[in-house]
Order: C-alpha cells, then structure tokens, then sequence
C-alpha cells in the first residue's frame, strides 16, 4: 500500500519536472513562455495608472491592480460582486426559516463552559483586534497599496470565524453579531457600490454634462469626474469608496454564512421538521 | 554563487513540488479532515509562489481564503457528514 502511494507520486513528481524542464527549454517552441519584459498592453496600464499628463487616461491610483479591478475593468468586478451577493443569497434560501436567535432559545444555550481552553480564548481576544485592524488597512489603503475590498473583506471575516469556532455562535450573537445586522451591513455596501458606480451619472444629470456609468476621472467627452484627492490625500476617485463597500459586503456576506454553517445539525433539523415554530 | 533569479525559480520549483504531493495526499487520503490539511498546505504553497510571481494583490486575498475560510467550510461540512471517506462495499477508493 505504502510502496504504491510512493511509486504513483515519484512517478508524478518525475513527469512534472520533466514536463518543466521540456518548457523551460523550449520544447514547445517559445510561445508558451511568459515574455521577460513588460507587454504593450501592460505598459499601457503602468504608463497611465498615476500619471496627471494624461487627464483622460489615468485612474489617478499608484496601485495598478486596483485601477483595474475597480476602474479599466470596473464592470467585471461589479458582476462578480453581483455572483458573489446571489451565492449569499443562495445560502440564505437554504436556511430560511432558521432563526439563531430562537435557536439560542431553545436549545437554553448560554455561552459560560462552551468553546475551546482559556489559552486559545485570551489568544483570540488578543488577536481579534489585529486581524479587523489589518483587514481594514488593506481593503482603505487598496488603492495605494496591494489590497482592497475583496482582500480586505476576506481577512476580516477570518475574525468572526475565529470567535464562532473558538467560543460559540452563542458568545457571537451575545456581542450583537446577528443575521439582522450582517444582512444590513452587506446590503450598505451593495448600495454603496452601485452608488459608486453611478455617481458621475448623477453628478451629469445635475450639472447638465455628459458622463457614463463607472467612470471615475474626467474623460475627453465627459468633463464629469470624482476628486481624486481630498485636502491632499489621494483617494483616487471612485476606488476609495468601491473598496470600503466591498469590504463591507464581502466581511459580511461571508460571516452571516459561517454564522448559518456553524449552527448544530440537531437545531437545524428541528427548524426543517417545524418543531420549533410552536 | 548562485544568481538571484535562479535562486527564486528554484524556490518556486521546490514549492510547486510540495503542492504536487500536498494535492496528491489530498486526493489519496481516506481521513477528510487530513485531506483538508493537505489541501491548505497546498494552497500555502501556492500563496508562496503567487508571492515570488509578483502578484501580492492575489497572495493577500489568497492567504484568508486558503489557510482560514476555505478549510473552516470544508470543516463544518464534514462535521455535519462523516469524517472518513469509504464505499458501501468496504474499503477502496484508493484508486484515483
């Protein structure tokens, strides 16, 4: 058994680096290779991601990704938002009907003796704070540095996860991490990006000027822009406020999910047989 | 001396051997909660050469994921099943 298992992963290791090696040294002509340098389509978003010379190009942000992410590819990222909202949504259906709250009635649960030792709780108090704050600077900090809303979003539900898995989802909902407010938090940030998304529309329909959907900086026909800088500190336009909601909606989103995962199989059945309405 | 690049494609070789088994312990392994180990370790690796490739936008948002949300899914799921892997008949499955 044991001889087998080593004889099937050598023999898999063996056809890898063989493989490797056959592509690093062009056994299939160069093509299949990255190219060393920078490509013209690369160079183009490097040239014009922070670079006032060129007014209607830039994206007035010194972290290319994100100014694709939010501004050159803007209305990819906002459908991918749109499957991430409706795979909550999905998860939500599933578990309609179960409500954490009732479920912490019934089941008389309170959170004194639950969870792991003092050692792993007194860690997670300690770390709770640093994971939110990190998870904060990179999704607020995303268009000056590698990060943003979704990066952001995804450390800080590794918190609430932490908390649920360590004490219990009793201890979570006890400090007022309910479905209540996550749902409100994840639809703030929903309306906050198509918001965003819409903002020089409406500041066009105001003024009388010309603008489109998901613009950020003035364009040639288009005089219409967001600031990218307030009393001096670049926010580079419309890439601020798409990654503080994306944060929002994704820390939520992913937190009301685990909240629904983590309650007992025993609970969820009496919610899907209906003893629990009486 | 070696030379820095060929320092970091070593790196990235060595890491992409260790996925290679981490994924094939993955599938081999009967005990789903080790699988999911394996599976994290392999997405560590992976995070180490997303890192080395200069795309550290995606190594942040690949570390959560991988090392904490993913595996903790996996893991209330298999919670709510049952920890080992096998067929009705008996053992097996050792196969793929």
């Amino acid at each position: 058994m044991r001889i087998k298992k080593l004889l099937v992963l050598s023999s898999l290791i063996i056809l890898v680096l063989t493989f490797s090696l056959a592509f690093t040294k062009g056994a299939l002509g160069y093509y299949p290779l990255p190219l060393p340098g920078v490509r013209t389509l690369a160079y183009w978003y490097l040239i014009t991601t922070l670079n006032p010379r060129y007014p209607s190009f830039t994206a007035m942000s010194p972290e290319a990704v994100t100014a694709i992410v939010w501004d050159y590819r803007g209305l990819d990222t906002l459908f991918e938002t749109a499957v991430f909202f409706l795979a909550i949504v999905g998860a939500l259906a599933l578990a309609r009907g179960i409500s954490l709250k009732k479920a912490l009635d019934n089941a008389n649960n309170k959170d004194n003796g639950k969870g792991l030792s003092l050692i792993c709780k007194t860690a997670t108090r300690l770390l709770t704070p640093l994971i939110i704050a990190v998870s904060a600077s990179i999704a607020l900090h995303g268009h000056l540095t590698p990060g943003g809303g979704f990066q952001g979003g995804s450390a800080a539900a590794v918190a609430p996860l932490l908390i649920l898995v360590i004490f219990s989802v009793y201890f979570l909902l006890s400090k007022g991490v309910a479905e209540k407010p996550m749902l409100v938090l994840r639809t703030a940030g929903l309306i906050g990006i198509y918001l965003t998304a819409l903002a020089a529309v409406l500041i066009g329909l105001v003024t009388g000027l010309n603008a489109y959907v998901f613009q950020n900086q003035p364009k040639l026909d288009a005089p219409v822009g967001i600031p990218a800088q307030v009393s001096n500190a670049l926010i580079s336009g419309t890439l601020f406020f798409f990654n503080l909601s994306e944060y929002l909606a994704v820390a939520s989103g992913f937190t009301l999910v685990f909240m629904l995962l983590s309650i007992p199989e025993e609970i969820v059945r009496s919610f899907i047989s209906g003893e629990a309405h009486e | 001396m070696i030379e820095l690049n060929t320092l970091t494609y070593l790196f990235m070789a060595v890491a992409g051997v260790v996925s290679l088994i981490a994924t094939y312990l993955a599938i081999v392994e009967n005990d789903l909660v080790k699988a999911v180990i394996f599976s994290a370790l392999q997405s560590t690796v992976y995070t180490i050469i997303y890192y080395l490739l200069m795309a550290p936008d995606i190594a942040l948002v690949y570390i959560p994921v991988s090392v904490g949300l993913y595996p903790a899914v996996i893991l209330f799921l298999i919670k709510k099943t049952e920890r080992t892997e096998g067929d009705l008949e008996g053992s097996g499955g050792d196969s793929g």
